[in-house]
């Protein structure tokens, strides 16, 4: 290769391309900053407008009142707006749904992370995603349906909407949250820890017992918060089996009371409420108050794990995030809550024989675990843990059944292609079908490219500070508001104040904001895994920091990325609470002409049927199934591609 | 060192955080020449190189004292544009890097990024380019597989390829065989040997018979230090300096 002698107009000329390339990268550059302040702006915006839209009952009754007062009664002659029984049924349904999840999830993650084989593994693990993709409305019809029934029959007792059903119910619903954080916990504990144990002669049970999971612990404190987070914000399935009263179960631990939850309160009377009444402003007083506790829960699984990450980013010799002495304190404490919460519950509920059985493990327990051997122990611990995972896959394979079996009958091309007729009791789904692609296609097209551009900005051209963490943190607050809040938020700024109405419009954009933390998170982890090394290799050839971004180092990652888009959709189709206000109706034959029209959605449509029509029991069925099997198409499409990506990658 | 200066450095300090990896380092590399840069691991070798082109610059918390010049010009300078100097300054990497794309889609990603659309120019740059680091006659019936399926030594002669198709005055070698076996070690050695009619070659190195082999100047560096510069003839066989001559005979590294 020969050099040419480069003229002097040819250097003149290069030196203006260059200051037209540096134009051009910074103006990318500023695209990409306002795209990843995109989130920010949102959650400043929805907390603008929820303080806007509660003030005046803050105002008139204040804050105490508000939080502390016994009756909320806003239709009454004289309304009463204290929402204390609302936050106390939060509380109790929380506690129940914990109780029964954390034990079945650790039991369930223990078994994935250190007894299940690869095989099992393999097979497990997308089953326990499976159960994260069940929409909650589902989920909701099935407990209406199958589990209330259950209770109402089992204890005797004039309805099963209450306390226990929610609590199961919700429990199930954290399963997946918990197991998998807990077993990304597990199976990251360093590899020499557990050699270490086993090596001086430690019993298997005895190395995870006393070395992984406290090694884990902080991480599987996380997963608990994190399923806390979940039960706190879900508002569709609560809300249809827990019977909402608005009281305070008596006595307390009677579960078998019907109780009402913050969120339940804003999914049953938003939509009857008028505008701008007192009763509209302490639904957002409610919003206010839901989205302040849910984000203080967030952000501290959030902040447990980021420290976590750090930690182990700099070696094994990190400091504990609790002290060991405060550890056994806090274990001790948790024992003796939780036997006395246990005991409390089952003296209020349960049937003599199993109160007895209860009574006859713990006693054999404290009583016989000094004689038994090493192995015995083993063996019992390790027939509980594989219990636990056989009842988490029992649930998955009783609500599936359940749906599949009675909903095969009702679909037919009939039902996949015609409207509705006689309130959904007869005729199709069509427009609802329609409808929901439409609010999904619609919000993903809106969330990617934001998303895309606030990951890339996070991830190729900033390095880590201030601002990163002021958009980290908006992002974290993003994922964290319940879907509810989203619905309040779509209603009152871009249904009133935009004054786009309710419409197909109106609900893309909100199922847009609610997507765009999970496409902002998968997106960076793909650019994340991006080799360094071809960064450098393009940027070394001269390329500037945009050809490198859009030639080298974005192509590789269009999988990830995909995955990411393709699980929001999932997530979007089978959400109810950000639409319901903003751009569902309940019956149309016609699908909209405009994105200005409302339209049907299969969500909102199985909620109605289940909530409000009697009758049409195979209708609904059908349509739970149509749901689920949209949403878990859209999950499988998303976990396959997944694999199949990472396969790629490692061969 | 009597041949030309291409890049000079004058006192150069540059830290990581708190910690000094170069202390004022002060070197003349001559042009259309192989200089070879020798020391014991984390003596600052790699860092002085990725200096260079300033690749330096992707790393948080860097700072960088004293003054770089390339052809008489601050690379520093405000007004030279980063772009442009690393278009100057090519680098082939320890570990082969090709981009997960065709092995003619590599090759034609520098001039396609700097602007080459015409076709028949492509594939003209991109034959020139493969025959230049030998490794043409292996490659050229399959063009449009994926770079990912060669060998290890072959990656790293399309890396240094992909190099050349942008025309650089210096190429910075990074330790470029230490991942490759000892046959292609041999032929990137050759390629080297070649290269120097048309450019000007800085490799970093930990094999002091690798350096022998190849440079004609060699600078010894040891904790961010460097200790001695000049011919390698000279360096190897009567190094002035008590650190050198222990390195090159084994004492330590």
């Amino acid at each position: 290769m020969i050099f040419t002698k480069k003229t002097d107009s040819a250097v003149t000329a290069s030196k203006r391309t260059a200051r037209l390339s540096f134009l051009k990268e910074q103006s990318v550059k500023t695209i990409f900053f306002f795209t990843a302040l995109f989130a920010v702006i949102v959650v400043s915006f929805i907390l603008l407008f929820l303080l806007r839209d509660s003030y005046p009952i803050f105002a008139q009754v204040g804050l105490p009142n508000f939080l502390l007062g016994p009756d909320w009664a806003p239709t009454a002659m004289v309304p009463l707006y204290g929402i204390f029984p609302l936050i106390v049924g939060t509380l109790l349904v929380t506690i129940g749904a914990m109780v029964f999840a954390v034990p079945l999830s650790i039991g369930c993650a223990i078994y994935l992370s250190e007894l299940a084989s690869p095989r099992t593994k393999k097979i497990l693990k997308p089953a326990v995603e499976l159960l994260a993709g069940i929409p909650s409305v589902v989920y909701g019809f099935f407990g209406l349906i199958v589990l209330t029934n259950f209770i109402r029959v089992s204890f005797d007792i004039p309805t099963g909407e209450t306390w226990l059903a929610a609590s199961l119910l919700l429990g199930v619903m954290a399963l997946p949250t918990i197991i998998s954080v807990s077993e990304d916990a597990i199976s990251s504990v360093p590899h020499e820890y557990k050699e270490g144990s086993l090596a001086i002669g430690a019993t298997r049970w005895q190395t995870i017992s006393r070395v992984l999971v406290p090694a884990a612990l902080s991480g599987i404190a996380a997963a608990v918060i994190l399923g806390i987070g979940r039960v706190v914000g879900e508002t569709m399935a609560v809300l249809m089996v827990a019977g909402n009263a608005a009281i305070i179960p008596d006595p307390i631990w009677n579960i078998l009371s019907p109780l009402r939850t913050l969120t339940a309160t804003l999914g049953i009377e938003m939509g009857e409420v008028s505008v701008g009444s007192e009763h509209y402003s302490a639904l957002f007083g409610i919003a206010v108050v839901l989205l302040v506790i849910t984000l203080i829960i967030n952000l501290s699984a959030v902040a447990i794990l980021r420290h976590l990450n750090e930690a182990r980013a700099k070696g094994p010799a990190r400091k504990p995030l609790v002290s060991s002495a405060t550890k056994e304190s806090l274990s001790r404490f948790a024992e003796v809550i939780g036997i006395a919460l246990f005991l409390i519950f089952l003296l209020a509920a349960a049937p003599w024989w199993l109160v007895a059985l209860a009574l006859l493990i713990i006693g054999a327990w404290y009583f016989g675990r000094d004689r038994l051997s090493q192995k015995h122990i083993q063996t019992i611990a390790f027939g509980l843990v594989g219990l636990a995972t056989v009842i988490v896959l029992a649930i998955l394979v009783i609500i599936l059944q359940d749906i599949v079996i009675n909903g095969l009958p009702a679909i037919s091309w009939e039902f996949l292609t015609q409207p509705p007729k006689d309130l959904g009791r007869a005729g199709g789904i069509f427009p609802a079908i329609v409808g929901t692609l439409y609010l999904v296609m619609g919000a993903i097209a809106i969330a990617l490219p934001l998303g895309v551009g606030a990951a890339v900005y996070l991830v190729e051209y900033t390095r880590e500070g201030r601002i990163t963490r002021i958009i980290r943190t908006g992002v974290d607050l993003l994922n964290g508001t319940p879907s509810i809040v989203f619905g309040l938020f779509g209603f009152a700024f871009i249904v009133l104040y935009l004054n786009v109405g309710v419409s197909l419009l109106a609900g893309q954009i909100t199922l847009a904001l609610m997507v765009l933390p999970t496409v902002i998170r998968t997106t960076e982890e793909s650019l994340k895994n991006i080799p360094q090394s071809l960064r450098e290799g393009s940027l070394a050839l001269g390329a500037t920091q945009w050809q490198t971004i859009s030639r080298v180092v974005i192509p590789p990652a269009v999988p990830g990325i995909l995955t990411g888009a393709i699980l929001s959709i999932g997530r979007a189709a089978g959400e109810t609470a950000p639409i319901m206000f903003t751009a569902v109706i309940f019956s149309s034959r016609f699908l909209p002409d405009s994105v200005f029209q409302p339209v049907m959605a299969l969500p909102y449509h199985l909620f109605i049927l289940a909530t409000n029509v009697p009758g049409s029991s195979t209708n609904k069925y059908g349509t739970a199934l149509v749901l689920l099997l949209l949403v878990i198409g859209f999950y499988s499409v998303a976990i396959f591609l997944r694999t199949h990506f990472q396969n790629k990658i490692r061969g | 060192m009597s041949d030309a200066a291409i890049i000079t450095t004058n006192n150069v300090n540059l830290w990581y955080n708190e910690k000094q990896a170069l202390q004022s380092v002060s070197i003349k590399i001559p042009k259309n020449r192989v200089t070879s840069l020798i020391g014991p691991s984390g003596c600052g070798k790699s860092t002085l190189l990725r200096c260079f082109n300033r690749l330096n610059d992707l790393i948080d918390h860097v700072k960088i004292t004293g003054e770089i010049t390339l052809d008489d010009e601050n690379i520093h300078a405000p007004s030279t544009d980063v772009v442009t100097l690393r278009k100057k300054v090519g680098m082939v990497f320890q570990k082969p890097n090709p981009f997960p794309k065709t092995i003619y889609e590599n090759v034609a990603y520098g001039p396609r990024v700097h602007g080459v659309r015409d076709k028949a120019e492509l594939d003209k740059i991109v034959e020139q380019s493969l025959r230049h680091a030998a490794i043409w006659d292996e490659v050229k019936e399959r063009l449009n597989d994926s770079a990912l399926g060669l060998s290890g030594g072959q990656q790293q002669r399309l890396c240094i390829a992909r190099t050349l198709a942008v025309e650089p005055e210096v190429i910075l070698m990074d330790e470029p065989c230490s991942s490759l076996d000892p046959i292609a070690t041999a032929k990137i050695e050759n390629l080297i040997e070649r290269l120097k009619e048309d450019y000007t070659v800085i490799i970093v190195t930990h094999n002091m018979q690798q350096a022998a082999r190849v440079s004609d100047y060699t600078g010894f560096m040891y904790l961010g230090k460097l200790i001695e510069c000049g011919k390698t003839g000279q360096i190897f066989e009567h190094p002035k300096e008590e650190l050198t001559e222990n390195y090159i005979t084994g004492r330590f590294g």
